[in-house]
């Protein structure tokens, strides 16, 4: 090689190196959050008292349906995700009550990570480069331990309606439900499509529509694999029906807050495009400040709806103060 | 009921209507009336696969015949098309009959995927006479357009990446190129394939010594035959070109095992599984694992035709022309692009 011709290559090794670690121009990336520049709260924003009041009067009965997997060891968890428990119980050895009211305790060490179990991702979970929402440049918000921008912290109550579409019979409907056999009740096999069509058609058979500041719930049957563990981890992990990104957009244009299902990533696994990576997340989390809710328990709420052919309850969820967190276990109840 | 709401209101008065005006709702009319049809227009399309016997691998690749079958039911839910499978199970008279039961399905397009070229013509021709389009796989169907790797090509990228770096990399040393992999799998175009490389070397490296090993499609002698030449070219240093991800993996092997790491280095062809993966699995080819010495892969997307192919199909199936031939966009995959290209397949 001539010299001007190494130095050439050598200048194009360089720029592309620094590059790659230049901070990006996240105007040119992510869209600006509609409710101002120094928004980190996202779609929660539409959680007002007016929202809370409203979804309310779903309240008929007081019927409580839990909405949360039980989270123990050995079930399912995303690539190398871990969650473990250790307990202190050592007042319990004898002699080591307290007092003469022999007091005992114990606690807990809870070493996980928040993306375990029913859980919600928050906006500083998913970006597109160094670009998360609201155009943070996250680059310069992160430390050793935590964000100093868009964590849990920021989100407001999810106090709010929600609505589930039942995919499972919206797809036996339309003569087009093909299961898995690992399932033992039905469920949309993995990589099942879910368009704007399909959950239209699912807010149709219940007489419910979106409106602003709801929480979206699909039940999809996969999470009868999560029920199954540790036997079907393997499966539950292998792929998931999920919704895509026609889906996505509609739902962004009905402004809701939070998506979630009976899946570990809400969206269709393996993807529309083998070239992009969770895309959905993107276009909720990233451009819009929408909430996912991954493992969402949906089969009793579905079996209520299916019975009283109402699709809509009251949706409380509650998300932990967690300063700087991406996301968190949560625990979800509808009430009917 | 749509329809008609959309042509106009009688006029009150008793006017009438001008022959410009009753024109114009009925094509209101005709236009309501079939729009919806048009859109709900869905397509059946057969697709013929080569082999789908569990563990057979194709083209000369790490790819089965189950990961193309895959690909092609994951492409077409974006487009309004119904599959249905045949496995051609590389066997004439099973190919003729997969065909005859299509014909008897009224199918509305063919995929061939099968290697005999007599074979091919005659299915070709009882589907024409049926008034089915064809389309072929790797393997011509007279007067059908041809989906194709492109061997020749292919080699000739990681021919020219090998040179490309052996010249950076070890300039004034001496260099040894290897060709190692099914070098006698003439079925699988394997000898383009090398073909393409030697090109690529020669085209950086001109008077390059090239050894040619066949591993006569079991990658477990790569160690016996690549430790002889290691053997041979003690000062040496060693461009690889190996033919598949299985052989480029025992080719590191077998530089770890005789203690040459630092004077090999590799690429290779397919882009399979057992190179790249999944989130938490160990992957060969990965941003955090730079300093590989298999540089990368050539990708050959077998488990992404039915992302090439339906496409065309349904631009035949619309009427539109199509290129008589086209070919796989092959492209070398490395530690630096492979997540772009090859996301771990549990994220995408």
């Amino acid at each position: 090689m001539r010299p001007a011709a190494v130095v050439t290559a050598v200048l194009i090794v360089l720029a592309s190196a620094t590059l790659a670690f230049a901070q990006t121009d996240c105007t040119k990336v992510v869209p600006p959050s509609p409710w101002g520049p120094n928004d980190q709260t996202g779609a929660t924003n539409r959680v007002t008292p007016a929202v809370t009041k409203a979804a309310a009067a779903e309240i008929k009965e007081g019927k409580v349906i839990p909405m949360s997997y039980p989270l123990v060891d050995g079930v399912p968890l995303f690539g190398t995700r871990f969650t473990k428990t250790i307990l202190t119980a050592t007042t319990l050895a004898p002699g080591a009550a307290l007092g003469e009211n022999q007091l005992t305790y114990m606690e807990d060490t809870w070493l996980s990570q928040s993306h375990v179990g029913t859980h919600l991702d928050g906006l500083g979970h998913i970006g597109r480069k160094d670009c998360y929402f609201n155009q943070i440049a996250m680059g310069k918000f992160i430390n050793q331990n935590n964000m100093t921008k868009l964590g849990l912290e920021h989100i407001k109550t999810f106090a709010t309606r929600g609505v589930l579409v039942d995919m499972v019979k919206v797809y036996q409907a339309a003569g087009k439900f093909k299961g898995n056999a690992a399932c033992k009740k039905p469920c949309l096999d993995k990589g099942t499509l879910i368009t704007a069509a399909d959950i239209q058609a699912g807010l149709q058979m219940y007489n419910a529509t979106l409106r602003e500041g709801d929480v979206l719930i699909i039940h999809t049957g996969w999470g009868d694999l999560f029920e199954q563990f540790p036997a079907q981890n393997a499966t539950y992990n292998s792929g998931e029906p999920g919704i895509g990104k026609d889906a996505a957009k509609w739902l962004v244009s009905q402004k809701i807050v939070a998506v979630g299902n009976d899946t570990w990533g809400v969206e269709v696994i393996p993807g529309e495009d083998p070239k992009e990576a969770f895309i959905v997340h993107n276009i909720l989390i990233t451009d819009n400040g929408i909430h996912i809710i991954e493992n969402v328990r949906t089969d009793l709420m579905a079996a209520e709806a299916a019975a009283s052919k109402r699709s809509t309850f009251f949706f409380s969820m509650t998300v932990p103060k967690a300063v700087g967190l991406t996301g968190n276990f949560v625990g979800i109840e509808g009430i009917r | 009921m749509t329809a008609f709401s959309a042509a106009p209101a009688p006029v009150k008065g008793g006017r009438r209507r001008t022959p410009t005006s009753r024109t114009l709702a009925l094509l209101l009319i005709l236009l309501a009336a079939t729009a919806p049809a048009a859109q709900e227009r869905r397509w059946v399309v057969a697709f013929a696969n080569l082999t789908e016997e569990p563990g057979v691998t194709l083209e000369g690749t790490g790819f089965t015949g189950r990961e193309v079958r895959e690909g092609f039911a994951l492409a077409a839910r974006q487009w309004p098309i119904d599959l249905v499978f045949y496995d051609n199970r590389r066997d004439p008279q099973q190919a003729f009959a997969n065909a005859t039961d299509a014909i008897g399905r009224r199918v509305n397009l063919y995929i061939q995927y099968h290697a005999d070229a007599s074979t091919n013509a005659a299915v070709g021709s009882r589907l024409r006479a049926a008034g089915i389009p064809v389309l072929g796989i790797n393997h011509p169907v007279p007067e059908a357009p041809l989906y194709t790797v492109d061997n020749l090509a292919a080699g000739r990228i990681a021919g020219e990446a090998l040179a490309e770096f052996g010249a950076r990399s070890w300039p004034g040393r001496t260099l040894v190129a290897v060709i190692v992999g099914n070098l006698s799998a003439v079925e699988d175009r394997v000898p383009e394939r090398a073909q393409g490389v030697t090109e690529g070397l020669r085209r950086r490296l001109p008077t390059l010594k090239i050894v040619s090993l066949d591993t006569q499609g079991n990658p477990g002698r790569v160690a016996a035959l690549l430790g002889r030449v290691l053997a041979s070219q003690a000062g040496s240093k060693i461009l690889v070109a190996a033919t598949d991800d299985a052989t480029a993996l025992m080719a590191k092997a077998a530089l770890e095992t005789t203690g040459r790491l630092a004077d090999g280095a590799i690429v290779s062809h397919g882009v399979d599984r057992s190179i790249h993966g999944g989130m938490s699995e160990r992957k060969e080819l990965d941003p955090s694992n730079r300093g590989s010495i298999v540089l990368g892969s050539v990708a050959f997307y077998l488990d992404r035709y039915g992302y090439e192919v339906l496409p065309l199909a349904v631009r035949m199936l619309r009427g539109e022309s199509v290129p008589a031939r086209t070919g796989t966009r092959h492209k070398l995959i490395t530690a630096a692009n492979v997540f772009v290209e090859y996301p771990p397949y549990d994220m995408q």
